[in-house]
C-alpha cells in the first residue's frame, strides 16, 4: 500500500491518539471516550469467530457518537455490575495513509481486568482495526473495531474496549 | 421411580414446594447423576439450526452434557448430528467450533468418515480382526428430531416425540421465534462464560427483569401485559405485547429502540426449555442461547441470532444492530443478569434454602397456573429436577 505521506511527526500524532484512547478508559474518564470519535463513526467490538467468517454479528456496535455516549450513560446510570478497572497494553501500531489526512491503522492489544475483590485476569486479547481521520485539525476514529481472540467474554462486557 | 441414586449422592429436599436448598448449586457430586439423570436422560436437546450450517459440509461443534458432538450438513443436504469421536480409538473428529469439511479424517489413524458418517477409509485394514466391517464403524448418531429448522437430539429411546415433550403451550410460540417456518438466516454468535453453576442460570426468570433492569425504566420501557405458561416438566413459556416506548429522553441515538415488525400483542417471547435453554424474540432480535454447563461450577451460553429469510436489507441491519447492543453478555438492557448469577453463586455457599415468594399459593402444593411475572413459574422446573434426581421430599 501507498505509505508515501507517513513522517514522523505524523506517526507520533497517531500513536498519541492510540494512547490517549487507552489512558482514558483505564482512567475511568469514560464521559470523554465518544470525543475520540468523529460525529458519524462506526465502534464495534466483534469475535474474530464472527468476523473471520463474514457474520456480522457484534457485542458492541454503536454507529454515532450519540450510541457512544448512550453507552456511558447506561453504565454510569443503568447497569448494574461488579466494580472493575482496565488496563489496557497496546502494541506499536502499523499505520499507512496516503495523504496524510487518512489513516489505516492496526495494532494489537490486551486488557486486564481486576474487580473489586482485588483478582487480576486476562480479559480480552485482540486487535484494532482503525480507520483515522483529521477532524477540524484534530485525529479521530472514523471506524475502530475492536476484533478479539478471546473465545468467550468472562461474565459481562461493560466498559468499552 | 427409586428414590435411591444410584451413585449414592443424597439430599434433604425441603417439605415446602417454594423452597431449594443451596446446596444443590454446590455440591460437585450432583454433576455424574445430573449428567445421567438429565443431559443423558429422557430430555430433548436442542443442537443447531439448519441456517447455522448452510452449505454442504459446514459443521458445528457442540456439546451433550460432557460428550463432544458435531452436527454437519452431508451431501445429500440432510443435517446430522454424531458423537465427535473416532469409531477406533476415540480420537475427537473436529477440534474447531465450527467449519466445512467435505471428510472427516482422525489424525491418529487416519480413518476416514463421510459427512453422511459412514466410515470410508482405514489404512492396514486386511490386518485388523477377520471379520472387521467398515460398515460395523460408522459415526454413532442419536435419536434426532427437527421443528422449523432447528434439530433436537436426545439419547432416550422412551421420551415423548418433540411436540408432546414440549407440550403445545411451548411449541406454537417456540415456532414463531423460529421465523414461522425455520426460513432464517443465521447472523452470529456472542459466547459468554457465566462463573455459576447451570441450575443458577435456569433460574434467570420473567419476575426479576423489571426489578433488576433499571434501563427498562430508563428507556421508560415496562412490559406489556401476557402470560407465563410452564409445564409440569418444566418448561416455561412467557408471552407478552410488545410495547414501544414512546418517549425515550434518556438515550441520544434512540434508533437502537425502533420496532420494524408488524406483530406486537404477541410481540415479545421468552422460552426456557428444560433443561437449560432459552429462546427469545424482542422487538426485532431472534435468538437462540445454548447453554452448556462445564461440569458442576461454570456455564458456557452461546447466543445465536438470526434474520429472516424475507427481511429487506434494512431489516437486517436493525435485527443486527439490535443484536449487537440490546441482549447478550454487553447489552444495554441484558448485562446484568450475568453479575447476578455471579452473585448468587457466592452466596449460594451460606447454609440454608433458596426461597421462592411471587406467585406462590400453597407452599405445600404445586400449581401450575402462574401468572405473568410470578417466580413461582420455576417451581415446576425444580420438582421436575427433584423427581428425576430421586430426592426424597421431606414431609410436612
Amino acid at each position: 500500500m501507498a505509505n508515501n505521506a507517513l513522517t514522523l511527526e505524523l506517526k507520533g500524532e497517531v500513536e498519541d491518539l492510540l494512547n490517549a484512547y487507552v489512558q482514558c478508559i483505564d482512567d475511568d474518564n469514560l464521559e470523554s471516550w465518544p470525543d475520540f470519535f468523529t460525529e458519524e463513526c462506526l465502534y464495534q467490538v466483534i469475535p474474530r469467530e464472527n468476523h473471520e467468517v463474514g457474520l456480522p454479528t457484534a457485542v458492541m456496535w454503536c454507529d454515532s457518537r450519540g450510541m457512544l455516549q448512550d453507552r456511558i450513560t447506561a453504565l454510569r446510570h443503568a447497569n448494574i455490575y461488579q466494580v472493575q478497572w482496565y488496563r489496557h497494553i497496546i502494541s506499536n501500531p502499523v499505520i499507512t495513509t496516503e495523504d496524510g489526512d487518512t489513516f489505516n491503522v492496526q495494532s494489537n492489544y490486551a486488557v486486564f481486568k481486576t474487580c473489586n475483590d482485588g483478582e487480576s485476569t486476562v480479559y480480552n486479547i485482540g486487535r484494532y482495526v482503525d480507520v483515522i481521520v483529521r477532524d477540524n485539525g484534530v485525529l479521530k476514529f472514523k471506524e475502530r473495531t475492536a476484533i478479539y481472540d478471546t473465545h468467550r467474554i468472562t461474565t459481562l462486557m461493560v466498559i468499552p474496549v | 421411580m427409586s428414590q435411591t441414586p444410584e451413585n449414592g449422592a443424597t439430599l434433604d429436599w425441603p417439605a415446602k414446594y417454594n423452597e431449594v436448598p443451596k446446596e444443590v448449586f454446590e455440591r460437585e457430586d450432583l454433576w455424574p447423576l445430573e449428567l445421567e439423570k438429565i443431559f443423558y436422560g429422557d430430555e430433548w436437546h436442542p443442537i443447531v439450526h439448519q441456517s447455522e450450517i448452510p452449505n454442504i459440509g459446514d459443521y458445528k461443534a457442540a456439546e451433550l452434557g460432557e460428550m463432544p458432538i458435531f452436527a454437519v450438513r452431508g451431501q445429500d443436504n440432510q443435517i446430522r448430528i454424531f458423537q465427535n469421536a473416532c469409531t477406533h480409538r476415540g480420537t475427537t473428529l473436529v477440534t474447531k467450533s465450527s467449519g466445512n469439511k467435505t471428510e472427516f479424517e482422525c489424525p491418529y489413524h487416519r480413518w476416514l468418515f463421510s459427512p453422511e458418517g459412514d466410515l470410508v477409509g482405514c489404512p492396514n485394514s486386511r490386518e485388523f480382526t477377520p471379520d472387521f466391517d467398515k460398515k460395523n464403524f460408522s459415526l454413532p448418531t442419536f435419536r434426532t428430531e427437527e421443528y422449523n429448522g432447528l434439530y433436537f437430539i436426545t439419547m432416550s429411546d422412551t421420551v415423548a416425540p418433540l411436540r408432546e415433550y414440549l407440550g403445545e403451550e411451548f411449541y406454537e410460540p417456540l415456532g414463531r421465534i423460529l421465523g414461522g417456518d425455520g426460513r432464517l438466516k443465521f447472523v452470529g454468535y456472542q459466547k459468554v462464560h457465566y462463573d455459576c453453576n447451570w441450575k443458577a442460570y435456569c433460574d434467570n426468570d420473567g419476575y426479576h427483569a423489571p426489578l433488576l433492569h433499571l434501563a427498562f425504566k430508563m428507556l421508560n420501557w415496562q412490559g406489556g401485559k401476557g402470560v407465563q405458561n410452564v409445564s409440569e416438566n418444566g418448561h416455561l413459556s412467557f408471552e407478552s405485547e410488545l410495547k414501544i416506548p414512546d418517549d425515550i429522553t434518556a438515550l441520544k441515538d434512540a434508533s437502537i429502540l425502533d420496532f420494524k415488525g408488524t406483530e406486537t400483542s404477541t410481540g415479545s417471547i421468552v422460552q426456557m426449555q428444560f433443561p437449560l435453554t432459552v429462546y427469545s424474540k424482542h422487538m426485532d432480535m431472534l435468538n437462540i442461547r445454548y447453554a452448556f454447563p462445564k461440569g458442576p461450577k461454570g456455564i458456557e451460553v452461546h447466543y445465536a441470532y438470526f434474520t429472516h429469510e424475507d427481511d429487506d436489507d434494512e431489516m437486517i441491519q436493525h435485527r443486527i444492530r439490535q443484536s449487537s447492543n440490546l441482549l447478550g453478555p454487553c447489552g444495554l438492557i441484558s448485562m446484568e443478569d450475568a453479575s447476578i448469577f455471579s452473585r448468587i453463586d457466592k452466596g449460594n455457599k451460606t447454609p440454608g434454602n433458596a426461597i421462592f415468594q411471587k406467585g406462590v399459593k400453597s407452599e405445600f402444593q404445586l400449581d401450575l397456573q402462574v401468572g405473568q411475572n410470578d417466580e413461582s413459574g420455576n417451581l415446576p422446573r425444580w420438582e421436575h429436577y427433584r423427581k428425576l434426581m430421586g430426592f426424597k421430599r421431606a414431609e410436612s
